[in-house]
């Protein structure tokens, strides 16, 4: 039992705790607990009572029965609460140890503060650990090198700007196939959307902008995608605890929109992202609220579904279920919008339970999957139960807004055998939208 | 010293007392003389939360060495004040001292803690917790 | 003992009402500030109804999904929590102390009530002592902290069911269950027991950030 026993080789980890002395550590973790941190973790390490009430919120918990080191108040005893109690003196390998908890055992979804009566945020603590890691350099090499490409490139995936752009003329070039009128205006100043993506779209899932760009199209939307920096709204420096970068990333976002004078932001099916923009890099700004208005495409979804912009003839037949990413329900209430979206396109919707804001989580967001395949069993072992809950609806097709959510539970869905497929909305819109200016 | 001792214990005589007073005034006497006194007279703060607090007013008085019935049954001056030279045996505490006071009143319930225990107090003896006096023995 | 009863129940008793209000105040005025100096990010989404919101939520039993997924444990801690407030303040000893000092009339419990209330109190702490003994969770996490803070809370119910039953020495018994009393006070800013201080803050700060911003219960 415990982190020691269930040690991953990870490149970066091994050679940066290798560079670590007591000293070094100690100064780092001084630096955040007694100086970026203030009232907030004093006072939960202070009134965290250690009930652990929290043993019954967490999917590596309730994964791991019985194992107090997966429980979330376990985490936090394991990394920040040890940290404080020692002052920082603990040893390279005992940062290890804290840098595997923190970036590959939660993922900050806070399903377990509907589960705290004091109100403790474990995963702002988590964040706190992995803050103190990104200092000392202790970051899994996967997603570390995420942050590095947004340092460089200001995306999460070493895309370069002309691939960019090169990537949005191909799809459009492909819908165009399709759709003969269809454009993807880059940098039209004025629009009322900026649609903008995460790097992995143009990367790996680039049918997801042809979808966009048919729906835009479709629906008759004054639209623009950017060109330049600040195109991808992702954030993979917020997980590692590099928020300086967090905030750069932000700020060439938000600039970008204003820059281009739109009226409001639209954004894909991602759910970190969101957090990203709407939660964490506006206050590192220190802008209380957004400088351009923030939409999640379910909401942009809803209002195309229910002011008629997109019409569907005939909704999808087979029954599918709803996964709610942690990020837009409980990170942002659109408990309500995606399911009335989700009826809006499917016949015969069967609901996990639990579902709504007391989902459980998919184990890859919060920057875990981004952390690579050496932690890939972590994350599928510790959701076993997430694979029981996805079996009991007996469906086939899960929809989940959110592209972590699609690693994670595919990784979930092929290991436990569910037999399931997943889809984003995006997908059963253009699949079943009725397409006027289609050849 | 002596005068506040007197004071303080004043009230615990009092309470003896009313039964001679309550015959005076042709009341139903409540006790019949008093070396019959087991408790403090508090028929007034019925019902009971607690037993009676256990006061054998010979016993007590002459353990404590109190002759002068003034030491508990003080009057009152006329500003209202407490008055040790005023003895007021056979006067019913109750009578100045409501179980719900108006202004200036010191409260039965007060009054009686503060006659005991703060005479206990003073001379370092005699009980002060609340199993002490009110006790089913 | 006499003298020391009376030490108890005089100066120590100041003493430890001073140490309570006094360090509480302090507790949480320099908690306040630090939250101001270094914490506006979070601070500045503060929302009065939306932290009372949730603190009601979080005071009906079984009314979130932690209270319900732990039904057990709610039942204790409800049940220790309502106990130990009625009888700080209503057991009918308290309320005569309170009149005796000052001439404050308080309302008192009625002392069948009050001995079931005690009896119930010690029993939920007898159940969080064996649940932090048998949990597996719970024992990784707990530290010498919490142990104090567990037998802190214990003492005052003991020593009060010790004096109504008349085990021992009721001088003795009596002086322990007021000496007992003091140090929770004393204990309260400085322990873990401050969450009596700080839980409604950090209730209404998560009610705040889940109503303001998240747009969804945090219960």
């Amino acid at each position: 039992m415990g982190i020691a026993e269930r040690k991953i080789e990870d490149a970066n980890l091994l050679k940066a705790v290798a560079a670590l002395t007591p000293d070094k550590i100690q100064q780092v973790v001084r630096s955040v607990t007694k100086g970026e941190a203030g009232a907030r973790l004093a006072v939960y390490h202070e009134t965290c009572m250690r009930c652990g009430m929290c043993a019954e919120a967490c999917h590596f918990s309730l994964s791991h029965k019985g194992d107090p080191t997966y429980t979330p108040v376990g985490k936090m005893e394991q990394t920040m609460w040890r940290l404080l109690r020692t002052d920082g003196r603990v040893t390279p390998d005992e940062i290890y140890n804290m840098a595997q908890i923190a970036f590959t055992e939660c993922n900050m979804c806070k399903r377990c503060v509907h589960f705290c009566p004091v109100g403790i945020d474990t995963g702002y603590i988590i964040s706190l650990v992995r803050r103190i890691c990104h200092l000392l350099g202790v970051v899994p090499m996967y997603i570390l090198d995420t942050a590095h490409s947004h340092s460089a490139t200001m995306n999460q995936m070493w895309v370069k700007e002309d691939e960019w752009i090169d990537s949005l003329m191909w799809q459009e070039d492909e819908a165009r196939d399709e759709f003969p009128k269809l454009r993807i205006p880059l940098d039209k100043e004025g629009s009322d959307v900026l649609y903008s993506v995460i790097a992995p779209e143009p990367k790996f899932r680039t049918q997801l902008i042809y979808q966009a760009a048919a729906i835009m199209n479709q629906a008759g939307i004054d639209w623009t995608m950017p060109a330049g920096p600040g195109w991808d709204n992702s954030d993979m420096c917020m997980m590692t605890g590099n928020l300086e970068m967090m905030g750069r990333l932000k700020r060439a976002h938000y600039e970008m929109a204003q820059r281009l004078r739109v009226k409001r932001i639209v954004m894909g099916e991602c759910g970190h992202a969101f957090r990203s923009v709407y939660d964490t890099g506006n206050r590192w700004l220190g802008f209380k609220d957004w400088p351009v208005p923030i939409v999640h495409s379910v909401e942009f979804f809803w209002e195309l579904l229910t002011t008629g912009k997109i019409k569907i003839p005939q909704k999808f037949q087979k029954p599918v279920t709803i996964h709610d990413p942690c990020n837009i329900t409980r990170g942002y209430g659109l408990m309500e919008k995606l399911r009335e979206v989700v009826h809006m396109l499917c016949e015969n919707v069967v609901e996990m339970t639990p579902n709504r804001e007391h989902t459980i989580c998919c184990c890859a967001g919060g920057g875990v999957i981004n952390c690579g395949p050496p932690f890939k069993g972590t994350r599928v072992a510790g959701n076993k139960v997430k694979a029981d809950v996805l079996a009991a609806t007996g469906v086939e097709y899960v929809i989940a807004p959110c592209h972590n959510c699609h690693g994670g539970l595919e990784d979930i869905i092929s290991h436990y055998k569910l037999g399931m497929h997943t889809k984003f909305i995006g997908d059963l819109i253009f699949e079943l939208m009725e397409k006027p200016g289609a050849e | 010293m002596k005068k506040l001792n007197s004071t303080v214990c004043k009230v615990l005589v009092c309470a003896a007392l009313v039964a001679t007073g309550g015959l005076c005034l042709g009341l139903p006497p409540a006790f019949s003389s008093q070396e019959d006194i087991t408790h403090v007279r508090s028929e007034a703060l019925k019902p009971h939360t607690r037993p009676a607090a256990l006061f054998r007013h010979d016993e007590h008085n002459e353990k404590a060495g109190i002759d002068d019935c003034a030491t508990c049954h003080h009057g009152k001056d006329k500003d209202g004040k407490r008055d040790m030279a005023d003895m007021t045996a056979g006067t019913d505490c109750v009578e100045c001292h409501a179980v719900s006071p108006v202004k200036g009143q010191t409260a039965l319930r007060r009054a009686f803690h503060l006659q005991c225990m703060g005479c206990h107090q003073e001379r370092k003896q005699g009980p002060l917790h609340c199993t002490g006096c009110h006790t089913n023995g | 003992m006499q003298t020391f009863y009376t030490i108890a129940v005089g100066p120590l008793a100041w003493f430890a009402w001073a140490v309570f209000l006094v360090g509480s105040a302090w507790r949480i005025f320099s908690m306040a500030s630090l939250a101001k100096n270094k914490e506006m990010a979070a601070v500045a989404y503060f929302d009065t109804a939306y932290g009372m919101r949730s603190i009601a939520r979080w005071m009906t039993p079984f009314a979130t999904l932690g209270w319900q997924k732990n039904p057990v444990l709610t039942f204790a801690t409800f049940a220790f929590h309502i106990s130990f407030i009625l009888l700080a303040l209503f057991a009918q000893g308290h309320a005569i102390l309170w009149e005796y000092a000052f001439g404050m009339r308080v309302w008192a419990l009625p002392p069948q009530v009050a001995s079931a209330l005690t009896i119930i109190a010690t029993l939920s702490c007898a159940y969080f002592l064996v649940r932090r003994l048998s949990n597996s969770t719970v024992r990784f996490v707990s530290t010498p902290g919490d142990w104090l803070a567990l037998g802190l809370a214990t003492l005052p119910f003991i020593t009060a069911l010790l004096v109504r039953q008349s085990v021992g020495d009721p001088l003795l018994m009596t002086l322990l269950h007021v000496l007992s009393g003091e140090a929770v006070l004393v204990a309260i800013p400085f322990t873990r027991l401050s969450h009596a201080l700080f839980v409604p803050f950090t209730r209404a700060y998560m009610g705040s950030e889940f109503g303001a911003v998240r747009h969804c219960p945090d219960w």
